[in-house]
């Protein structure tokens, strides 16, 4: 008997040391984990979209570090790091969830259900919540990032993309590209508080029912000026961009801009509103201090983004695969880089000393590095299928399509 | 074996103890989300599950995963060995594979892609129609046979656009004219109906252009080659360059100087490096009499800047000369520019001057102008002009055009415009005649 006793006795404390062993070891693993990425600041963040995973490389090596796969058809579109490098956060616009990663671990650590389609996000100024727009559920997701989840989802939007916080974080702007209005949220309720009317619609319009009623191009996103006072929201059907006041929450100057305008994009130093025209293939330089076009430059088909560095204006034209650059000195056109032939480039991510962008191209499963002095091309292949899109903690030119 | 109580009384208390310890034990491996959900939490979570996949099924297309082939680079050791990265000794290979991803599509993304590729393949025809209205008034001199008459000419241009390769497609112009410009009875210089000087035959169908054009180098070189009309490509200007939505008489739609009355064999090439300059040349057989390219070659050289001025907006400044070696071979040169001076205004203007047959002294033509649009009209897209050509001939011959539009934009596809023009001719035989011309175009392109 007393050896059953000692026997039962022995494989427990067996047991536990087993147990002991094997929590040191997750213990272990999870050390190892923390130290994938000790400095956030020198990643480059990939959104896969075909791949579903977010993979993250190293800004000196140009070495994809690791990726973290999101799940079958998540698809997802944009991803953000929030200001304190602890998070990656991406909407997985097929699996209507949010994904939010550990980037010191690179661990999936959260899904949350969301509404239907979610794309476009921006977190807080005080990196406290992040707001995520969900297009096709014409809602936008307050996800608190302290507890990780949804506190509400705030409805009465029309297809609303981009969104953009101001500097003291208590209000928030969002684009509305199935209307002609811009969303203004109080932070502080996380509510809808106003319908910002953007321009009028023609009479004439009512004649052009095949282009008025059948597509709806709105507003993609509302820019800020650096200081925060002014905000630029283009409208593609009405051809213009919108100088809204941020104090008064109120239109103060219609600009005529070029056909089918996308978006605008600040220059770093905040003198010109650049926009991207695609229905006539153009770009309109608007000075932001007399808030009137300066320069209305040809360009090339369908443009995703614009990037700035050394002083140039990159403009993506996504089907042609080349950069367009313009010289923000003189305003001029200063040549066109070739990316490649057939190729299908996207957006790109500018480094924080704003030397070098970094352009996904989706076709080619590739992430392209350009000097912006030099102009020299570096490709990084095979990143991940189907590269959306680009993010650096602290870029200026942080956006999605 | 028989227990006494004290002995089942310890071994209870071990067994106790050991649940106890394998209960903690089994604490440590199961992970939390397998631990008791309550009832109504997993019922709550099953609805949340069914709620989604109804979403799902309404949304989206549930089938495979997707394959395609794509285009890839891969690295090929000495060993032949194909590696994803760059390892040593290794050589850049392009090749294609199939891949598969696991992208959801919805309904309308799959409908989307099909309806564009299969456009994408097929070649491509638009129209572009317009009918001409003009009467014509005499102000001043002796009656003409114009004098008093309306006109009207309809014309109708079927464009086919196939791209065959790389950077490469295949157009053509094939256009039909019908009706009656004033230019017969008009004894004009220049015509006040752009249209009437592509009217080869009456109620005819002709060939107007047909070519090929492939780029090189990155695409900064265009070359086109074919049945060409060099007028597409050279002198162009912004804000008076075109008969069908910009102003009517043919003085503000090429430079006089041009001298090109027909459309030929022949071949433009541009070398746009998409910077400041601009590089174009061109030949083209210059009559459709001539037997041979050698007897009527028609050649052109070009070059432009863009330039933004003072920060006013872009300009575009071009300098061209041409030679002709059709008859006794004769050239000219011009000048042009349009300039914004701000976002909704366009100022522009020509000069050129051609040798004559016979004569030291060349002809003389410019025109300068100014276009509103971008919201200077009572809709945002309409724009309306105002312009003044004037031609000085060697035979003393002079004409003076003043022409005024406004172009009315109904939809994307359909336009209206109003033109009035006043033109003054002096003959070195005969006395001054002047017409008013009031007029009114519909443009259709689709």
């Amino acid at each position: 008997m007393k050896i059953i006793n000692n026997f039962v006795t022995t494989l427990f404390f067996a047991c536990h040391c087993v147990a002991l062993v094997f929590s040191g070891l997750v213990l272990a693993e999870q050390t190892e984990k923390q130290i994938k990425i000790s400095d956030p600041a020198k990643v480059v963040v990939i959104v896969n979209r075909d791949s579903n995973d977010i993979a993250f490389m190293d800004i000196d090596s140009n070495k994809i570090i690791g990726s973290v796969f999101l799940g079958k058809n998540v698809n997802p579109h944009m991803a953000m790091m929030s200001r304190d490098g602890r998070w990656v956060v991406t909407g997985g616009t097929r699996a209507n969830k949010v994904y939010i990663i550990d980037v010191a671990t690179l661990t999936l650590v959260k899904e949350i259900p969301v509404d239907f389609a979610p794309e476009h996000l921006a977190f807080s100024p005080d990196g406290r919540y992040y707001y995520q727009g969900n297009p096709d559920g014409d809602s936008v997701s307050v996800i608190d990032m302290a507890s990780l989840t949804e506190i509400k989802r705030i409805q009465g939007f029309a297809e609303p993309l981009n969104i953009t916080f101001t500097p003291d974080g208590t209000k928030a702007y969002v684009g509305n590209y199935g209307a002609h209005w811009v969303g203004v949220i109080d932070v502080t309720r996380h509510e809808l508080l106003k319908k910002i009317h953007v321009g009028i619609v023609p009479e004439i319009a009512v004649l052009d029912p095949e282009r008025y009623l059948e597509e709806i191009k709105g507003i993609s996103n509302v820019s800020m000026a650096n200081d925060g006072r002014y905000l630029y929201a283009a409208d593609g059907d009405l051809g213009i961009v919108s100088v809204i006041d941020s104090r008064e929450d109120k239109v103060v100057k219609v600009i005529r801009v070029g056909a089918d305008p996308w978006r605008a994009y600040m220059s770093h130093g905040g003198r010109y509103a650049v926009v991207a025209n695609n229905g006539d293939e153009t770009v309109s330089f608007i000075d932001t201090r007399q808030n009137e076009v300066v320069a209305t430059l040809a360009s090339g088909p369908d443009m995703m983004g614009i990037n700035f560095a050394a002083n140039k204006a990159f403009v993506i034209s996504s089907s042609s695969g080349f950069l367009y650059v313009y010289d923000m000195v003189t305003l001029k056109p200063a040549g066109r880089i070739k990316i490649g032939v057939n190729l299908q480039i996207e957006t790109a991510t500018t480094d924080t000393s704003a030397q070098k962008l970094y352009l996904a191209s989706s076709t080619d499963h590739s992430v392209y590095v350009i000097d912006a002095v030099t102009e020299a091309v570096t490709r990084v292949a095979n990143v991940g299928l189907y590269p959306w899109g680009t993010h650096i903690l602290d870029s200026k030119d942080n956006y999605c399509h | 074996m028989i227990y006494t109580n004290e002995t089942r009384s310890r071994i209870r208390h071990r067994l106790s103890v050991c649940v106890l310890l394998a209960l903690l034990t089994l604490s440590v491996f199961v992970p939390v989300s397998a631990q008791p959900q309550g009832h109504e939490v997993l019922l709550k979570r099953l609805k949340a599950l069914e709620q989604r996949v109804i979403e799902l099924e309404t949304t989206t297309v549930l089938s495979d995963p997707e394959t395609s082939v794509k285009r890839i680079e891969v690295f090929v050791d000495e060993n032949g060995i194909e590696h994803d990265r760059q390892v040593p000794n290794s050589q850049r290979v392009v090749t294609y594979q199939r891949e598969r991803v696991f992208r959801r599509q919805t309904i309308n993304e799959k409908i989307e892609e099909a309806l564009t590729d299969a456009e994408r393949r097929s070649v491509q025809v638009n129209v572009d129609a317009a009918i001409v209205l003009q009467s014509v008034q005499q102000s001043r001199g002796a009656n003409t046979p114009a004098a008093g008459s309306t006109y009207q000419l309809a014309s109708t241009d079927l464009y086919f656009t196939a791209g065959l390769a790389q950077n490469t497609l295949f157009f053509a112009d094939i256009v039909g004219l019908s009706g009656t410009p004033q230019d017969a009875d008009v004894e004009e210089l220049a015509q006040t109906n752009g249209y009437g000087a592509r009217l080869v035959k009456q109620n005819d169908l002709s060939l107007r252009e047909a070519w090929l054009m492939t780029e090189l180098w990155s695409q900064q070189l265009s070359l086109i080659i074919g049945r060409v009309d060099l007028t597409n490509y050279f002198d162009a200007n912004a804000a008076a360059n075109d008969e069908t939505t910009q102003f009517l008489s043919d003085a503000l739609v090429n430079n006089p100087a041009l001298g090109l009355s027909e459309n030929g064999a022949g071949m433009a090439l541009v070398y746009d490096p998409k910077g400041v300059f601009v590089i174009k040349l061109g030949y083209q057989q210059s009559t459709d009499a001539a037997t041979n390219l050698s007897d009527s070659l028609y050649r052109l050289v070009e070059l432009g800047y863009r330039a933004n001025p003072f920060r006013l907006g872009e300009g575009n400044y071009r300098g061209w000369y041409r030679q002709d070696n059709t008859g006794s071979g004769l050239s000219a040169y011009g000048i042009s520019f349009d300039q914004k001076l701000t976002a909704s205004t366009t100022v522009f203007s020509r000069y050129g001057a051609n040798e004559v047959e016979g004569d030291s002294d060349d002809d003389i033509h410019y025109s300068l102008g100014v276009r509103f649009n971008n919201g200077l009209g009572f809709n945002p897209e309409d724009a309306w002009g105002i312009a003044y050509a004037s031609s000085d001939f060697t035979s003393d011959d002079k004409e003076h055009l003043l022409e005024a539009y406004y172009n009315l934009r109904i939809t994307e596809k359909l336009q209206f415009s109003f033109h009035l023009a006043y033109l003054t001719e002096k003959t070195a035989e005969s006395e001054t005649i002047s017409y008013i011309v009031p007029g009114t175009r519909l443009q259709a392109s689709f």
